[in-house]
């Protein structure tokens, strides 16, 4: 009886202080749309870092002499190093062929024979993307007697890791900033909200209620608010993130399922918080 | 019952109430009176426990202020009632929701909360007006939903402050006929007011009050012997 009760309370105080809880909603929305689009917008700039990294490799050249069996077990040997994704053979011919292709015909016609090496195409994993954890591999693979030399863009990923760390640092402390200022703000919708029915909660007070039974409706309406301000966030980031991908032909840009999740849990999380601890002010004994 | 042991309540360095004592007992009608701010309010607040004393103690029914847990606060309400001069109604619910507000917060039976909802609203004599707004009702209707609300709960004692304050001459009149008869039932009133006229014309036990004091205690047969109040 008790606990119907209470939910009914909660869903009859949303309906009767329309006006406060419409502005709690839109304030939720906002603020989770705001967070949302910064999420998207992160998300898909590392998306973009981690598509450089994975074009990260290394081109290891070996003696043109070794057999097919020592060539094979030279890239088992290279392989099986952690910071290795894969292990591509490139023969002289493939390697003539990307030349031509890179400086013209013209080049490769003046030369009477193929001067390139056979070399192996090494992936790197794109989780040690460190430049000393790149050198050390390099210095293994260097190490190895049938290889004849290691070459790497080494500037390229410094350039790419300083990026990388700068965006990272900006995007934590304006992620971390845009959070506590829509925090706040929510925080603060629902403290107006119930501030303007403290006399609701001085009678429930005078006419014996206890502190958890003033508390529930109020958290109850929080919930509620921040569902619906989460749902209403998740449809438009969804809409605005579909245009966007097809406006500028992005089609890696999704709203995904964990995004869908993640407002509606930050929403009814902050409405939940932001009720609790705002009724209790009013709840001294 | 009720009893106020040389209790002192003060807000920063005043004190509101000085060393103060008072014993109240079933069927008792007291009226407090003095200037505004002479702690009548306070006091009224220390009987349901708003504000607990610095000094001294109160003991409501089987509730002291000196050991008293917060949560057991709600409890100690549940047996006392409350009137105000502004009523202090639910203005977004109807007549009926606003008595039947008091018996739902401790979980009271659908059946019973009816029952005892008509049986209050027709002795503060509301029933046909149970499905109206409270806010299309007249200051001494909104007054009775009040004593109705504090009723429903069958409390021992009814504290009011100031209850016919914001009521025109007639019907504070018929509020301080209501308030009688609760208490020929042997709920005991305790009463603040500054209405000299009003207790001159439905006298009891009053209690002069000035600094947080009780400066003098005029008894029911007093007035008829024309004692002054001021």
């Amino acid at each position: 009886m008790k606990l119907l009760f209470l939910i009914k309370e909660g869903f009859a105080g949303f309906r009767r202080a329309r006006l406060s809880a419409s502005l709690a909603i839109v304030t939720i929305m906002l603020s989770l749309s705001l967070i949302g689009i910064f999420g998207i917008l992160v998300q898909n700039l590392s998306q973009q870092f981690h598509q450089l990294y994975s074009q990260i490799y290394l081109e290891v050249y070996i003696d043109p002499s070794l057999s097919s069996a020592k060539l094979q077990a030279l890239r088992r040997s290279i392989r099986q190093y952690d910071t290795v994704q894969s292990v591509d053979y490139i023969s002289p011919d493939e390697a003539w062929e990307a030349y031509a292709k890179n400086f013209g015909e013209d080049i490769v016609s003046l030369l009477d024979e193929n001067p390139l090496p056979p070399s192996f195409r090494v992936l790197l994993n794109t989780q040690y993307t460190e430049l000393e954890r790149i050198e050390e591999t390099v210095a293994k693979i260097d190490a190895l007697d049938e290889v004849d030399e290691v070459a790497f863009h080494d500037k390229l990923i410094k350039f790419i890791n300083k990026y990388y760390m700068l965006g990272l640092i900006l995007a934590s402390v304006l992620g971390a900033t845009i959070f506590f200022i829509s925090t706040l703000l929510i925080f603060n919708t629902i403290r107006l909200t119930i501030h303007s029915r403290r006399d609701a909660i001085e009678i429930m007070r005078l006419v014996g209620a206890t502190g958890r039974f003033i508390k529930a409706p109020f958290i109850i309406e929080g919930l509620l608010q921040g569902l619906i301000g989460g749902l209403l966030a998740s449809g438009m980031l969804w809409l605005a993130v579909d245009i966007a991908a097809t406006l500028l032909s992005l089609p890696d840009l999704k709203f995904s399922l964990p995004y869908f999740l993640f407002m509606i849990g930050t929403g009814m999380w902050l409405g939940l918080l932001g009720s609790y601890v705002s009724v209790g002010k009013y709840l001294q004994y | 019952m009720v009893e106020i042991y040389n209790v002192t309540v003060r807000y920063g360095t005043r004190s509101v109430l000085d060393a103060i004592s008072l014993k109240i007992e079933k069927g008792d009608f007291i009226y407090l009176t003095g200037q505004t701010g002479t702690g009548k309010t306070t006091l009224l607040r220390l009987i349901y426990m708003d504000v607990l004393p610095d000094r001294g103690n109160v003991i409501v029914d089987q509730y002291s202020s000196a050991n008293i847990r917060p949560r057991e606060i709600a409890y100690l309400r549940r047996k006392v009632g409350v009137i105000f001069q502004d009523f202090k109604l639910l203005t977004d619910r109807n007549v009926y929701d606003n008595v039947a507000f008091t018996l739902q917060v401790i979980g009271a039976p659908q059946k019973e909360i009816k029952a005892k909802v008509l049986a209050v609203l027709a002795r503060v004599g509301l029933n046909h007006k149970r499905y109206h707004d409270t806010l299309t009702l007249s200051g001494g209707e909104k007054q009775r939903v009040a004593i109705a609300r504090a009723l429903v709960n069958d409390p021992f004692i009814l504290l009011a402050d100031e209850p016919t304050g914001n009521l025109d001459p007639t019907v504070a009149r018929e509020i301080m006929e209501l308030l009688e008869s609760i208490n020929r039932s042997g709920t005991a009133i305790l009463m603040a007011t500054h209405d000299y006229e009003m207790i001159k014309s439905f006298p009891h036990r009053t209690l002069m009050m000035e600094d947080g004091k009780f400066t003098k205690e005029i008894l029911p047969d007093a007035f008829k012997d024309g004692e002054p109040l001021s």
